[in-house]
C-alpha cells in the first residue's frame, strides 16, 4: 500500500483554511479509497512539523486541544534519503519512529505552501506530489507576476500598479499620487502573495486608499493596486489535469459590484455579505453553479480559464478566477489559485466528480508528472573539473 | 487476538451484552447465536447504541451488580489464599475474576427467561385473549396485510388513501405480531371504519394464529419471496403459512399480488389478483415512474382515475392500482382517491429517493428480500444516469436457499449493468460475486469491510449525475 503524506497548516495567514482543506477534502477521501496509508503532517504556525494520527481529527483543532498536543508532542523531522522519510521520537524509551513516504499531497495555502516553497523542497527530494509545480505556484501566487504573464499571453487584465512594502513605507504620499494619476477609482488594494481574500480592500478615495495600502503592506512585502472592472460578474473555474486540462463548472460568487469577498465572508459567514439572492450552496454556500451568464460568455470564460492554466504551466489542480464586464462581455484574468480551498470539491461534485474520485485523479496526475520528469535528462558529463 | 480478549474486560462490556439482547428483541436463541459468533466485543455496536428502556436498565443493573460481586468475591478469595493460606483460595479467586465475562454472558439470560415465564408471557397471553374479543366485536372493515415483503408499503398506502374518506387506523411501524396486535386493539375506539392489521410471519402457524385472533374481513397478500427461511423449512412452507389467512376468510375478499412469481402455486379462482395491468376490474391505461413519483391512469367502463403518487418504481403499479380500486369499492369518490394518492410519499428507507451532492440516492435499506432486489435492480436499469451504483450486503435468513438466492441476487444486479457495485463483506459476498460474474457484470466491484464507513461517508463517493440504489442493511446482529 502506498503511503501519502498530507502536509497542512503552515506559516501562512491561511493556516486555518489549510486545516479544513486537508482534513475534510483530502485525508478523508484518500482514506476512503482504501488504497493508501495516509499520514497527517501538520506544520504549526511557528513552522514546526508534527506527524501523528490524532492530527486527522478536526476536533483537535476546533476545540483548541491542538495547543496542549503540540506542547506534549515531539516534533517530526524529514529525512531526504533518496526520497522522503518522516521521523519522530515515539515517546517510548526515545525510540525513533519513521515512515517512508511515496507521495506528498500538499494542502497548504498561501506563503511557504502554495507559493512554490514546499514544491521546491519536494522537487529537491525527488518525490511525486499533487498540484502545481514550483514555478507555476510561484508565479500564480504573485499577483503582479501573474498579471504580467497573463498579459504576455494576450489575456486581458485590468489596469494595475505594484509597490514594494519598502516603497510604501518610504514614500506613502508618492504612491497614492502615482496611483491617482494612473488609475481610476474604485480600486482594489491587495497583498501580492496572499489568497483567501486576506488583506484586500476596495477603496473609493484617497483616504481609503492610504488605509488599504497600509493593511495590505501589513500582510505582504509587495502590494498590487488594480482598477475595478465595471459591470462586474466574478467567476471562478476549477481545472485539473496535466497536459489535457479538464475544467469543472464555471462558478459565480454571489456578489454585487459594490461587494467583494473578504476572508470573513468566504469562510466564516457562509458568504452572507453579498447582497445577491441566495443561490446554490457551495463549499462556503455563496455561489451559483453553473454561473448564470449567457452561453457565449460562459464558453469564452471557460476557454480563457483553460488558456490561463496552460500559460502558467499549471498541473494537477488549480482554480482560475476571472472578471467579466457584463456589458462588453469581456473576460479579464484575475488570479490563479494553485491549491483551491477544499479543492473546490463542491464544484467538482456538481461536475460529476466525487471527492474520492477527485483525490484519486490528483494522485494519478502527480505520478504522471513525476514519471515525465524522471524521464528528463538533468545531468551530463563534462571534463570541466579535470582542468583543476 | 489480544484485542479480542481484552474486549471482554472493557467497562462497556455489560452494555454490549444488553445491547445484543435488545437488538435480538430479548430472544435467547438469536442472542446466543450472536454471542457465539462475536469475537471482538468492542466492535459490536456499529449502527446504534443501547436504548435505555426500563427493561434494558434493569438488566444492565443486574449485570453490573453481579459482575461486581463476582470480582469482589474473587479478590477476597485471593486475599484469603495469600494472607491466610486458605487452600486453593488464590487460584479459585483468580479463576472467578477471569471467567466473569463468560459466566455473565449466559447468566444474564436467566432473569430474562424467568421474567418471561413468570410475568411477561402470562400478561401477554391475557392481553391477546382480551384483544380477540375486541377484534371480534369490532364492526369495521378489518384488512389483514400479509406477505414476505411489501406489507408496510401496502399498509401505509391503504391507510393514507382510505383515510381520505373513512376513519382508518393501522398497526404502527413494523409492530406485526400478536402482542403488538393486542396493544393496537387496546387503543381502538370501536368507531373506526377500517382497521389495517399487518401480519409479520416468523414461524409456521403464525399467520393462522393472527387471523384467529384478529378476525379479518379482508386479506391482502403482497407477495412471496425467500425470507425467514431459518424458521420455515422451505419457501412453500412460508407460502402455506401466509395463505392460511385465506382459510379463515374461506377464500372471500382475498386480494393477491400477481406480480410475485412465487405466489402462483397458491392462487385460487376466488382470489382477486392485482398486478401492473390492473385490479378489481380497473385497467392500467398509462403508467410512468421516475424519481419524482409515479403517474397512473386507471379505467373501468366509462370511469377514469388519474393520480400521482410519491412512490417510485414500476413494481408499485400493481399496489397503487389495487389500493385505488379498493378505495372505490369502499365508497370513496375519485377525487378522494386522487387526493389520497397525492399524499402518499416514499416511506423511510423504502425506495426513498433523496439528493446528495447532486447525485440521486434511492434508499431501500429496509428492503430485505429477493423481490425487493428484483424491483431495485429494475429501477436502476430503467432510470437514466451518468453513473449507476448499486450497494447491498445481501439478504439474511435465507436458510438452505442462501447460496441460490445470493447467486440470483448477483445475476439480478448484473442485469441492471451498474458502473459500480459495492458489496458489504460478509458470509454471502462470494455467492453474489459468483452471480455477478455469471451475469456478465463488467463494471467495477468494491467490497467494503466496514459498511458504516461507506454509509456514513456516502457523500464522498457520489457526485452529480450518479444514481445510487442502496438495498438492505444488515443490523448489527447479522453483520
Amino acid at each position: 500500500m502506498e503511503t501519502i503524506a498530507v502536509i497542512f497548516g503552515g506559516r501562512s495567514a491561511e493556516h486555518d483554511v489549510s486545516i479544513v482543506t486537508a482534513l475534510a477534502a483530502i485525508i478523508k477521501p484518500l482514506e476512503l479509497t482504501k488504497k493508501y496509508r495516509v499520514e497527517a503532517v501538520y506544520v504549526a504556525k511557528d513552522g514546526t512539523w508534527y506527524w501523528d494520527e490524532k492530527l486527522k481529527d478536526i476536533r483537535m483543532f476546533s476545540s483548541g486541544e491542538i495547543q496542549d498536543f503540540l506542547h506534549r508532542s515531539h516534533p517530526a523531522s524529514v529525512q531526504f534519503d533518496g526520497g522522503m522519510t518522516l521521523v519522530k521520537a515515539s515517546g517510548i524509551a526515545g525510540r525513533k519512529q519513521s515512515r517512508k513516504i511515496d507521495l506528498v499531497f500538499p494542502a497548504m495555502h498561501g506563503t511557504y505552501g502554495e507559493d512554490g516553497s514546499l514544491m521546491g523542497l519536494l522537487d529537491m527530494a525527488g518525490i511525486p506530489y499533487v498540484g502545481c509545480g514550483t514555478s507555476a505556484s510561484a508565479v500564480a501566487m504573485d499577483k503582479v507576476l501573474a498579471k504580467e504573464v497573463a498579459f504576455a499571453n494576450n489575456i486581458p487584465v485590468s489596469k494595475f500598479l505594484a509597490f514594494t512594502k519598502a516603497d510604501l513605507e518610504r514614500q506613502p504620499g508618492e504612491a497614492v499620487k502615482n496611483i491617482e494619476n494612473s488609475l481610476s477609482y474604485p480600486l482594489f488594494v491587495k497583498p501580492a502573495h496572499l489568497g483567501s481574500s486576506i488583506g484586500i480592500s476596495q477603496v473609493k478615495d484617497a483616504t481609503e486608499l492610504r488605509h488599504g495600502l497600509e493593511v495590505a503592506a501589513h500582510y505582504d512585502d509587495k502590494v498590487i493596486v488594480e482598477e475595478a472592472v465595471p459591470n462586474l460578474v466574478e467567476v471562478t473555474l476549477p481545472i485539473m489535469g496535466n497536459d489535457r486540462p479538464q475544467p469543472a463548472m464555471l462558478e459565480q460568487p454571489m456578489t454585487q459590484p459594490e461587494d467583494f469577498f473578504d476572508f470573513e465572508t468566504k469562510y466564516l459567514q457562509g458568504g452572507k455579505k453579498g447582497k445577491g439572492k441566495a443561490g446554490t450552496k457551495g463549499a462556503q454556500g455563496y455561489s451559483k453553479i453553473p454561473a448564470e451568464i449567457p452561453e457565449e460568455v460562459y464558453v469564452r470564460a471557460e476557454a480563457t480559464g483553460v488558456a490561463i492554466y496552460k500559460a502558467f504551466g499549471c498541473s494537477g489542480i488549480a482554480r482560475v478566477d476571472m472578471l467579466i464586464d457584463e456589458k462588453t462581455k469581456r473576460v479579464y484574468f484575475n488570479e490563479v489559485n494553485p491549491l483551491p480551498g477544499g479543492l473546490y470539491a463542491h464544484n467538482w461534485n456538481r461536475a460529476g466528480v466525487s471527492n474520492v474520485e477527485l483525490v484519486q485523479k490528483l494522485v494519478g496526475f502527480a505520478k504522471e508528472r513525476h514519471s515525465q520528469r524522471q524521464a528528463l535528462t538533468t545531468t551530463f558529463s563534462t571534463n570541466y573539473l579535470q582542468q583543476f | 487476538m489480544i484485542r479480542q480478549l481484552l474486549s471482554l474486560y472493557r467497562p462497556g462490556y455489560p452494555t454490549v451484552l444488553v445491547y445484543m439482547l435488545q437488538t435480538t428483541e430479548y430472544q435467547v436463541g438469536p442472542y446466543l447465536e450472536w454471542l457465539h459468533r462475536t469475537k471482538d466485543f468492542s466492535d459490536v455496536t456499529k449502527r446504534r447504541t443501547l436504548d435505555p428502556t426500563k427493561r434494558a436498565r434493569l438488566l444492565l443493573l443486574a449485570l453490573r451488580v453481579g459482575i461486581t460481586l463476582q470480582i469482589l468475591a474473587g479478590l477476597l478469595l485471593i486475599y484469603l489464599g495469600l494472607k491466610h493460606h486458605v487452600a486453593g483460595g488464590a487460584a479459585f479467586g483468580a479463576a472467578l475474576i477471569i471467567v466473569y465475562p463468560f459466566a455473565w454472558a449466559y447468566l444474564i439470560v436467566l432473569p430474562l427467561l424467568a421474567g418471561r415465564q413468570l410475568s411477561a408471557a402470562p400478561q401477554e397471553r391475557r392481553q391477546i385473549a382480551a384483544s380477540e374479543k375486541i377484534f371480534a366485536d369490532h364492526a369495521g372493515v378489518k384488512i389483514a396485510v400479509a406477505g414476505s415483503y411489501g406489507k408496510t408499503t401496502m399498509k401505509e398506502l391503504l391507510k393514507t388513501v382510505l383515510g381520505e374518506g373513512l376513519d382508518v387506523t393501522a398497526t404502527p411501524d413494523n409492530k406485526n405480531v400478536s402482542s403488538s396486535h393486542a396493544r393496537f386493539a387496546a387503543g381502538l375506539t370501536g368507531r373506526e371504519d377500517v382497521l389495517i392489521i399487518e401480519y409479520g410471519e416468523g414461524a409456521p402457524g403464525d399467520v393462522a394464529g393472527f387471523a384467529a385472533n384478529t378476525h379479518p374481513t379482508h386479506a391482502v397478500i403482497t407477495g412471496l419471496a425467500p425470507a425467514h427461511l431459518d424458521k420455515y423449512p422451505s419457501l412453500k412452507a412460508a407460502g402455506e403459512d401466509i395463505f392460511s389467512v385465506t382459510d379463515y376468510l374461506k377464500g372471500k375478499n382475498v386480494y393477491v399480488s400477481g406480480d410475485s412469481p412465487s405466489i402462483k402455486p397458491f392462487l385460487k379462482e376466488t382470489y382477486h389478483i392485482f398486478d401492473a395491468k390492473g385490479a378489481l376490474g380497473w385497467k392500467v391505461e398509462a403508467a410512468k415512474t421516475d424519481l419524482a413519483g409515479t403517474d397512473l391512469t386507471l379505467k373501468k367502463g366509462t370511469q377514469t382515475l388519474n393520480f400521482h403518487s410519491g412512490l417510485i418504481g414500476s413494481y408499485k403499479f400493481g399496489y397503487l392500482a389495487f389500493v385505488a380500486a379498493l378505495a372505490m369499492e369502499l365508497g370513496l369518490t375519485p377525487k378522494q382517491v386522487e387526493a389520497g394518492m397525492a399524499k402518499t410519499t416514499p416511506f423511510e428507507h423504502r425506495m426513498q429517493p433523496y439528493r446528495l451532492n447532486g447525485a440521486n440516492i434511492v434508499d431501500d435499506t429496509y428492503n430485505g428480500n429477493l423481490e425487493g432486489i428484483r424491483a431495485g435492480t429494475a429501477l436502476l436499469k430503467e432510470l437514466a444516469a451518468k453513473r449507476k451504483i448499486y450497494v447491498t450486503p445481501g439478504l439474511v435468513d435465507q436458510g438452505e436457499e442462501n447460496e441460490r438466492v445470493h447467486h440470483e441476487v448477483g445475476k439480478l444486479i448484473a442485469t441492471a449493468q451498474p458502473d459500480l457495485v459495492v458489496l458489504m463483506k460478509n458470509s454471502v459476498t462470494g455467492y453474489i460475486q459468483k452471480g455477478l460474474k455469471e451475469g456478465g457484470f463488467k463494471g467495477e466491484l468494491r467490497v467494503e469491510e466496514n459498511p458504516m464507513d461507506f454509509y456514513a461517508n456516502l457523500s464522498h463517493f457520489v457526485a452529480a449525475g450518479d444514481l445510487v440504489v442502496m438495498q438492505n442493511d444488515w443490523t448489527d446482529n447479522y453483520a
